[in-house]
C-alpha cells in the first residue's frame, strides 16, 4: 500500500513538472493603460484573443488617466512597471532622457512588424536612436460641435468666433452656452490662440528657451475674456461651480447646455458618450485675429513601451505585435484607442466600417490644419503649473492680461530653466 | 522566569516591531534625510543642505499660500468641531427613548467621513444644481456658487470634516457620564443654574477630555488631503491648496521628492509646536482628578 502510495506520488509530482515546463514556455506579463470603460473592455478582449494567438499570459492592469503618470512613475522608480506600458509621449522624455528608459523597439523588429509605421510617424519615439514605443494612434486638437443643440437653435454649426458670438445672443436666454473652455481645456486652447498669434511653439526647437512673448501670452488672454464678455463660454467661476470635475462630467455638458468644446480628437468617445442628446461633429480650427497658423498642437496620442525590465522582452514584442498588427486584434480593439497610427490597423478598420464619419472627419481636419512642431516640455506638470496657475489669477480678476503675460514669461522661464 | 518565557513577550510583538521598523520609522528618517537632498524621481539625489528649507521659508509663495489656508482651516475646524460634538453629546447625554439608535447613528459619519465616496457625495450636494442649492432656492434663497467662491470653497471642506465629529463625540460622552451626579445636585441645591452648572462643573471636569480632543483634531485638521483632492483640487485660487495637497503634487506631479520631504518635514515642525503649546498652555486650563487647584 505505502509503494503504491509513493509511487502515485511520484507520478504525480512528474506529470505536475510536465505542465509546469508546458506554461514556463510561455511568458507571464503584465500590461498596464489608461482609458475609459470602451477602452477597458475592448483591450480586455484583445488581450485574451492575443494570449491564443501568441501563448503569453497577460495580466491586464488600467486605470483612469487621473492618477496613472503618478503610479508609473512611482513603478518606474522601483523597476516595478510592467512589461508593456501605455505611455503619454511627452513622458517618454521624462522617463527616458537618453533613450535608455525602455527597450530599444528596433532590436525586436523580427517580432514586431514595424514596416506598418513610416519613419515619421517612428521619429518622435526615437530617443538618441532608440525607438522607445510604437505610437498608437496620432492626434490633434480641434473644436466640436453638438450638432443637435445648434439644430434646436436653428443655426449652422460656428465657422468663426463672429458665429460663436452670435450663437450666445441666441442660446444664451435658455441657458445654453455655444461653447466651452475650462480647466485643462482652457489651458490647452490659450496655448493654441499663443501659437496662432506668434505662429511658433512656445520654446525655441530642440532647446529650453522660451519662444513666446508676453504680449503673445496678452493676446491669447484677452481673447479668452472677449469669450467670456460675449456670453460664448462660462466663466472660469461659474464653470468651477460644479466642483473638481472635467466637462464630459458637468451635468450642464451632459443634459445638453453647452453647444460644444474643444478636444484631441482621439478622446471623441470620452466627450461623445455621456450625451443625452445629439452628437459632436468636428470643424475646422477658429481662428482669432491676426492668427499666422492654425494653432493646432499634433503628437502621438500615446505610445505603447516596453519595460526594460521586462524578463520577457520579445514575448512583450510579441503581444504589442498582436494588439496593433493582427486583423482580428484590430477589430476586437477598434477606434477605442482613436484613429489607429498602424497602417494595417487604419486599413481594416476601414474596410470593416468600423470608424465613424466623425473620426475620420476630426482626423482629417487635424492632418491638414498647420501648427507648431509640439514640444514635449509644454506637457511637463512644472511647465503646466505656471499655464493653470496664471491663467486661473486672470480669470478671475486678479490680474490684467499684460500682467500675467509677464507672470507667465518669469514662472515658463523659471521652470524651464530647472528642467 | 526563565531567559526562554522573558523572550516570549518579545516575539509576540516582534512582528509589529518589524512593521513598525520598515513601514514607519525608516521612511520617516528617510524622509528627513531626502529633505536635505534634491532628490527626483528617476535621477539621483545630491545632498544641498538647507536649500530647499531656505526656498519653502523665504521664496515659495505657493507654500506661503497653502500654508496660510491650512492655518485658517485648522483654526475655524477644530474649535468648531469640539464644540459640536461636546454639543451632540450634551444631547445625547440625556434619557431619550431610544438614545442608543441616536448615539448610533450620530457615529456613522465619522466611519464614512473620511473616504473618496463621501467627498464625491459632497462635491455632488454643494455643486450649483446641487441639494443644498435646490433646498436654498426652494425657500426663497439665492443659489450659491459654493466651489467657485475662494471663501465659500474653504467652508464646504470645512463643513466636511465637521461633519465627522463622531469620534470626538464618543470621548465626550463617556466623560460625561463619569461625572459625579452628585456634584450637579449640591450644586442645585445651592442654587446653581444649569449655565452655573455647566461652567463650574461639566466644563473643568472635562477639560482632560478637551485636551485630548483638541491635540489629536489638530493633528487630523492638518493632515487633511481627501476632501480638498476630490472636491476643489485645491482650487479656486489656491483657496483650498492645504499642505498635503501641495506635499502630494510636488511629490507625485512634479517628483520633486526632495522638496516634498522639507515641506513635511516643515508641517511636521509646526504641529509639533503648536502640540507642545498645548502641553505647556495645559497646566493653566486642564484639570485631572486629585489636582490639588481642583
Amino acid at each position: 500500500m505505502r509503494k503504491k502510495s509513493i509511487l502515485a506520488a511520484l507520478s504525480l509530482s512528474l506529470a505536475t513538472s510536465v505542465v509546469a515546463t508546458s506554461v514556463a514556455s510561455a511568458a507571464d506579463l503584465r500590461m498596464s493603460w489608461w482609458g475609459g470603460d470602451g477602452r477597458h473592455v475592448a483591450t480586455q478582449k484583445a488581450l485574451d484573443y492575443c494570449t491564443t494567438k501568441t501563448g503569453h499570459k497577460v495580466k491586464a492592469e488600467f486605470a483612469g488617466f487621473e492618477g496613472y503618470l503618478e503610479k508609473l512613475t512611482t513603478q518606474m522608480a522601483g523597476s516595478t512597471e510592467a512589461d508593456i506600458i501605455q505611455v503619454d509621449w511627452p513622458w517618454l522624455f521624462q522617463f527616458s532622457k537618453e533613450g535608455e528608459g525602455f527597450a530599444d523597439l528596433k532590436q525586436f523588429s523580427g517580432d514586431l512588424d514595424l514596416s506598418q509605421w513610416n519613419d515619421s510617424q517612428l521619429a518622435p519615439a526615437m530617443i538618441e536612436g532608440k525607438l522607445n514605443g510604437v505610437p498608437v494612434s496620432v492626434t490633434g486638437a480641434t473644436y466640436y460641435f453638438s450638432d443637435e443643440i445648434y439644430r434646436k437653435a436653428g443655426l449652422e454649426l460656428p465657422k468663426s468666433w463672429e458665429d460663436l458670438a452670435a450663437a450666445a445672443k441666441k442660446m444664451n436666454p435658455d441657458g445654453v452656452y455655444p461653447f466651452d473652455s475650462t480647466r485643462v481645456i482652457l489651458m490647452l486652447m490659450i496655448e493654441a490662440f499663443a501659437a496662432q498669434i506668434s505662429g511658433q511653439e512656445f520654446v525655441k526647437p530642440g532647446t529650453n528657451e522660451l519662444a513666446w512673448t508676453a504680449e503673445d501670452i496678452a493676446g491669447a488672454l484677452k481673447h479668452y475674456q472677449w469669450m467670456v464678455d460675449n456670453g460664448i463660454v462660462r466663466s472660469a467661476k461659474d464653470a468651477a461651480a460644479v466642483g473638481n470635475v472635467e466637462i464630459f462630467d458637468d451635468p450642464a455638458w451632459v443634459s445638453g447646455r453647452i453647444g460644444g468644446t474643444y478636444f484631441w480628437d482621439s478622446t471623441y468617445s470620452k466627450y461623445d458618450d455621456p450625451l443625452t442628446v445629439g452628437k459632436l461633429v468636428p470643424a475646422a480650427p477658429l481662428k482669432i485675429e491676426g492668427a499666422k497658423s492654425d494653432g493646432v498642437y499634433k503628437k502621438p496620442s500615446m505610445v505603447f513601451a516596453i519595460s526594460r525590465h521586462s524578463k520577457d522582452q520579445k514575448a512583450a514584442a510579441q503581444v504589442i505585435n498582436c494588439l496593433l498588427n493582427d486583423k482580428d486584434a484590430i477589430l476586437i480593439l477598434g477606434d477605442s484607442r482613436g484613429l489607429p497610427a498602424s497602417a494595417i490597423a487604419k486599413a481594416t478598420l476601414e474596410e470593416a466600417g468600423k470608424l465613424t464619419r466623425e473620426r475620420l472627419d476630426g482626423a482629417k481636419i487635424v492632418a491638414e490644419a498647420t501648427g507648431p512642431v509640439m514640444s514635449p516640455l509644454i506637457e511637463h506638470p512644472s511647465v503646466q503649473e505656471v499655464f493653470k496657475d496664471v491663467i486661473e489669477q486672470f480669470a478671475y480678476g486678479q490680474m490684467t492680461a499684460e500682467e500675467a503675460g509677464e507672470e507667465m514669461i518669469d514662472g515658463l522661464t523659471r521652470a524651464l530653466r530647472r528642467l | 522566569m526563565s531567559g526562554d518565557s522573558r523572550l516570549l513577550g518579545f516575539w509576540y510583538v516582534l512582528p509589529y516591531l518589524i512593521g513598525l521598523l520598515v513601514f514607519t520609522a525608516i521612511p520617516f528618517l528617510g524622509s528627513l534625510y531626502l529633505s536635505f537632498t534634491d532628490y527626483r524621481l528617476m535621477q539621483g539625489a545630491s545632498f544641498i543642505g538647507l536649500e530647499n528649507y531656505t526656498d519653502i521659508l523665504t521664496r515659495d509663495r505657493t507654500f506661503t499660500r497653502s500654508f496660510n489656508v491650512t492655518m485658517l482651516y485648522v483654526l475655524i475646524t477644530v474649535p468648531l468641531k469640539l464644540a459640536f460634538a461636546l454639543f451632540i453629546a450634551g444631547v445625547l447625554n440625556s434619557k431619550l427613548k431610544g438614545i442608543g439608535f441616536f448615539r448610533t447613528a450620530y457615529y456613522v459619519p465619522s466611519i464614512l467621513g473620511g473616504s473618496i465616496a463621501v467627498a464625491v457625495l459632497w462635491r455632488y450636494m454643494f455643486a450649483d444644481t446641487g441639494f443644498i442649492n435646490m433646498m436654498l432656492t426652494s425657500i426663497g434663497f439665492e443659489a450659491i456658487n459654493w466651489f467657485g467662491n475662494p471663501g465659500t470653497a474653504l467652508f464646504t471642506i470645512t463643513l466636511l470634516r465637521l461633519w465627522q465629529f463622531g469620534s470626538a463625540m464618543v470621548i465626550f460622552l463617556a466623560a460625561l457620564q463619569s461625572i459625579d451626579k452628585s456634584l450637579y445636585e449640591a450644586a442645585a441645591i445651592d442654587g446653581a443654574k444649569p449655565w452655573r452648572a455647566f461652567f463650574a462643573i461639566t466644563l473643568p471636569l472635562l477639560t482632560p477630555v478637551i485636551f485630548f480632543n483638541l491635540i489629536m483634531q489638530m493633528v487630523q485638521a492638518f493632515q487633511e488631503f481627501n476632501g480638498p483632492y476630490v472636491i476643489t483640487s485645491g482650487g479656486p485660487l489656491k483657496s483650498t491648496y492645504l499642505l498635503p495637497l501641495y506635499i502630494y503634487e510636488m511629490a507625485f506631479k512634479k517628483f520633486d521628492m526632495g522638496y516634498a520631504s522639507a515641506i513635511a518635514w516643515v508641517l511636521f515642525a509646526v504641529i509639533m509646536v503648536l502640540t507642545l503649546i498645548a502641553f505647556w498652555s495645559s497646566k493653566h486650563w486642564v484639570y485631572y482628578a486629585g489636582d490639588k487647584r481642583s
